[in-house]
C-alpha cells in the first residue's frame, strides 16, 4: 500500500530534560494506512502519537501532516482525532454533547450537530444513551463514545493510544475488527499505539516496533514476522515469543549445535563463519516433533508438557527452556526424549553481541 | 453492644465539646436579648427573661448597621472577587506545570500564608500610603486582604485543579479548543465544586477580617462592622446588649450561609472537583 504521505516524520527528536524519549525518527504514513506503533512499556510511542497530535512540542526535526510542516502548529489546528487510553470523555457533558464538542467548537448549527450525533450513533450503537453522562455508561460503552468524538468529523488522521487496554478480553477481540473496519469504512489514516503486538499484527497494514525511543523496524506484519530485523523485532512479534538458543557454527558453516543438553545440530539456509558463535531464533510454531531417531531429528530431552486441547505446549529440560508448539494431538510426556526438528529457512541467526540478524532467512 | 457504648461515648465527648465550643455563641445571643440589669445578674441568667427584642430595632439606626453591614459586604466581595479571579489562574498554572520553580512559588506561596497580619500591616500602610491607595481605603483594604487570603485559596484551588485529569484537556485541545477554551470550557466547569467552597470561605474571612480594615480605613462611613462594632463600646457606658445584638446581626447570616451550604463546603474540602 502506497499512496500521498499524509503524516511524515524527518528525524525527529524529543527530550524530556535530560532524557532522550525519541531518537532520530524517520517515519512516513501514507494516506489511508492503519498503521501500529508497538513497543514494550516507556519506549515512546505515546509520545510519537501525541507529537503528532501536537500535546509534545518536539526537540529537532519536522513532522509534517498532509504536506504542511506542523511543528509550530497548536493541536487546535491540526484537524486531527485522538482517542485516549482513558477515553477523556467530558464528565460535565452528556453522550451527544460530548460527540459534538468539535462541531460546536467549529461552529456549527445546533440542529445539524444533533443529527451528526444521531447519525455516529447508529454507527457505534449508542442509539438511545446520548442523552446519558459518561459516568452512566459501562467501559465498552465509553469506549464507543470515544470512537465516536473522533469519527464525527473527517479529520486528516485518527490517533489511538491504547483505546481498548481497558475492556475485558473478548470485548478487545471485537472492538479490534470493528475500528479495523470503521477505518476502511471511512478510508482515513489511522495511527494506532498499543503494546499488544497481537493487536497490531491483526489490524494494521504498517507496523513499527519502537524500543527505547527508537525504530527498531517497520513493515507489513508478516515481514516483521518471518524477516525481523534484530532479536529485539523477533522476540517481540509472534506468541509464544520466539526461542532464543546460544548456538556455535559447525565446521563446513552451514549447521549450528544448539547450547542445549543434547547438543542438536541443526541445518541454517546461508552459510556462516565455522566456529562462529551466533544466536538462533526458532519460533515455537516453527519446529516439528517426531521420532528422535529419525534421520533428520535432533533429540531433545522434554521438562514439561501443557495441553490445551488445540495444540500442546512442550517445554525442553533446558535453561532457558525451548518451547514448542506441537499438535493438541500429540500425547508427548514429561521426560520423554522426541526428535525436533526446523526448516533451515526458518532458523533466524542473530549476531550474540550487537543482536543483529545475520542471514534473512525465509528469502 | 460495645460498640454501641463507644459510639455513644464518642458521641457524648462530641456534644461536650461542641457545646463548649458554641458556648460564646449561645452567650452572644442570649446576652443580647437581656436588660442590662440581668446581664450583670448573680449567678449569671442562662436564659434570658423576657426577649427584649426592642434592642435590635434600637440599635439598627444608632449604630448604623446598614453602613457598616454594606461596606462590610463590599470588602468581602471585593476581596472574593480579586482572590478568585487571580488566584484560580494562579492556582490552575500551579497546579499544570511540575518543575523548581513551581515547587519554588509553591513555597513562597506558603511561607505568606505564615505570616501574621498584623506584622504585614506597617509595610502594607507606607507601601500603599506611597503609591497614593489610601485615598482608596477600602479599595487598599481589599488588595490588603485579598494578599492574606490568596495562598489558602490558591492551595485549595490547586487541589481541585489536580483532580481534573489532564487528558481532558488534552482531547479539548485535539476537538479543536484553544488553551483558554478548554480551561473556561472543560477545566473550570469541573472545578467549579472546589473553586465555589474556597470562594465562600474567602468571603467569609473577608467579611469578618479586622485588622486591615482597622489600620487602613480611617474614616468612619468606609469602615466594616467589624470596626463598627468597636466604635460602638463607649468609654463609659458599657451596653453589652447593644454590642452583642450588633453582633449577632453581623454574624447570624454569615452563619446562615455557613449552615446552608455546609454539606457542599465539607464535601468540597474533602474531595476537590466532584464528578
Ligand atoms: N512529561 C514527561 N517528562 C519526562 N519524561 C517523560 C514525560 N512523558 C514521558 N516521559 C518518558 O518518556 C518515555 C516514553 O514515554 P511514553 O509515554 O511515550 O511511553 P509509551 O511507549 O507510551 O509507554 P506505555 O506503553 O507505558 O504507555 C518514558 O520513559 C517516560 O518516562
Ligand atoms: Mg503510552
Amino acid at each position: 500500500m502506497t499512496g500521498t504521505p499524509q503524516i511524515e516524520f524527518s528525524d525527529v527528536d524529543k527530550h524530556y530534560g535530560s532524557f532522550h524519549a525519541l531518537k532520530s525518527i524517520d517515519l512516513t504514513i501514507p494516506k489511508g494506512q492503519f498503521v501500529a506503533l508497538v513497543g514494550p512499556s516507556g519506549c515512546g510511542k505515546s509520545t510519537l502519537l501525541r507529537s503528532i497530535a501536537g500535546l509534545e512540542k518536539i526537540s529537532s526535526g519536522t513532522i509534517r501532516i498532509a504536506g504542511q510542516t506542523v511543528n509550530d502548529i497548536p493541536p487546535r489546528k491540526r484537524d486531527l482525532a485522538m482517542v485516549f487510553q482513558s477515553y477523556a470523555l467530558y464528565p460535565h457533558m452528556n453522550v451527544r454533547d460530548n460527540l459534538t464538542y468539535a462541531l460546536r467548537l467549529k461552529g456549527i448549527a445546533k440542529d445539524e450537530r444533533a443529527k451528526a450525533a444521531d447519525d455516529v450513533a447508529k454507527i457505534i450503537g449508542l442509539e438511545g444513551l446520548l442523552d446519558r453522562k459518561p459516568k452512566e455508561l459501562s467501559g465498552g460503552q465509553r469506549q464507543r463514545v470515544a470512537m465516536g468524538r473522533a469519527i464525527i468529523r473527517q479529520p486528516k488522521a485518527f490517533l489511538f493510544d491504547e483505546p481498548l487496554s481497558n475492556l475485558d478480553a473478548s470485548l478487545r477481540v471485537r472492538m479490534r475488527k470493528e475500528i479495523r473496519a470503521l477505518h476502511d469504512r471511512i478510508g482515513s489514516t489511522s495511527v494506532y499505539v498499543t503494546h499488544d503486538q497481537i493487536e497490531a499484527m491483526t489490524m494494521a497494514d504498517h507496523v513499527v516496533v519502537m524500543q527505547a525511543g527508537v525504530i527498531e523496524q517497520q513493515g507489513p506484519p508478516l515481514e516483521l514476522y518471518e524477516r525481523p530485523v534484530n532479536r529485539f523485532v523477533a522476540g517481540f512479534i509472534g506468541s509464544p515469543a520466539m526461542n532464543f538458543v546460544d548456538a556455535t557454527v559447525t565446521d563446513d558453516g552451514t549447521k549450528v549445535v544448539l547450547e542445549l543438553q543434547s547438543k542438536p545440530t541443526i541445518a541454517i539456509a546461508g552459510q556462516l563463519e565455522p566456529g562462529r558463535k551466533v544466536t538462533a531464533g526458532l519460533r515455537p510454531e516453527h519446529i516439528e516433533t517426531g521420532d528422535p531417531s529419525a534421520q533428520d531429528m535432533a533429540p531433545i530431552m522434554i521438562g514439561a508438557a501443557e495441553a490445551t486441547g488445540a495444540t500442546t505446549y512442550l517445554f525442553s529440560d533446558d535453561d532457558p527452556e525451548l518451547i514448542i508448539v506441537t499438535d493438541g494431538a500429540n500425547l508427548i510426556k514429561q521426560g520423554e526424549t522426541v526428535g525436533f526438528s526446523i526448516a533451515p529457512e526458518r532458523v533466524h541467526l542473530f549476531d550474540p553481541g550487537s543482536g543483529r540478524a545475520l542471514t534473512q532467512s525465509g528469502g | 453492644m460495645n460498640d454501641r457504648a463507644r459510639n455513644i461515648a464518642l458521641f457524648a465527648v462530641a456534644l461536650v465539646l461542641a457545646g463548649i465550643y458554641l458556648f460564646p455563641l449561645y452567650w452572644m445571643y442570649v446576652t443580647s436579648l437581656k436588660t442590662n440589669s440581668s446581664i450583670f445578674a448573680v449567678p449569671p441568667e442562662f436564659l434570658p427573661g423576657t426577649p427584649q427584642w426592642q434592642t435590635y430595632a434600637l440599635i439598627w439606626d444608632e449604630a448604623n448597621i446598614p453602613r457598616y453591614i454594606f461596606n462590610s459586604l463590599f470588602i468581602a466581595t471585593g476581596v472574593t472577587l480579586v482572590t478568585a479571579v487571580v488566584g484560580s489562574g494562579a492556582a490552575y498554572v500551579l497546579a499544570r506545570y511540575r518543575n523548581l520553580w513551581i515547587d519554588v512559588a509553591l513555597f513562597v506561596i506558603l511561607m505568606l500564608q505564615v505570616l501574621p497580619p498584623s506584622l504585614m500591616v506597617t509595610p502594607i500602610f507606607v507601601a500603599f500610603s506611597s503609591v497614593g491607595l489610601l485615598d482608596y481605603p477600602r479599595i487598599a483594604t481589599i488588595l490588603a486582604i485579598s494578599a492574606k487570603t490568596m495562598p489558602f485559596f490558591v492551595i485549595l484551588c490547586r487541589a481541585a485543579f489536580m483532580t481534573i485529569p489532564r487528558e481532558l484537556e488534552e482531547a479539548a485541545l485535539v476537538d479543536g479548543n484553544s488553551r483558554a477554551g478548554a480551561l473556561f470550557m472543560v477545566v473550570l466547569p469541573l472545578a467549579r465544586n472546589g473553586i465555589l467552597v474556597a470562594a465562600i470561605l474567602i468571603f467569609m474571612q473577608g467579611f469578618g477580617e479586622y485588622v486591615y480594615s482597622t489600620s487602613l480605613i480611617a474614616d468612619n462611613r468606609l469602615q466594616p462592622a467589624s470596626i463598627g462594632m468597636t466604635n460602638f463600646l463607649q468609654p463609659n457606658v458599657v451596653t453589652w446588649n447593644a454590642i452583642m445584638a450588633f453582633a449577632a446581626t453581623y454574624v447570624t447570616p454569615i452563619l446562615a450561609l455557613f449552615v446552608l451550604l455546609q454539606r457542599n463546603i465539607v464535601s468540597g474540602l474533602t474531595s476537590g472537583a466532584l464528578k
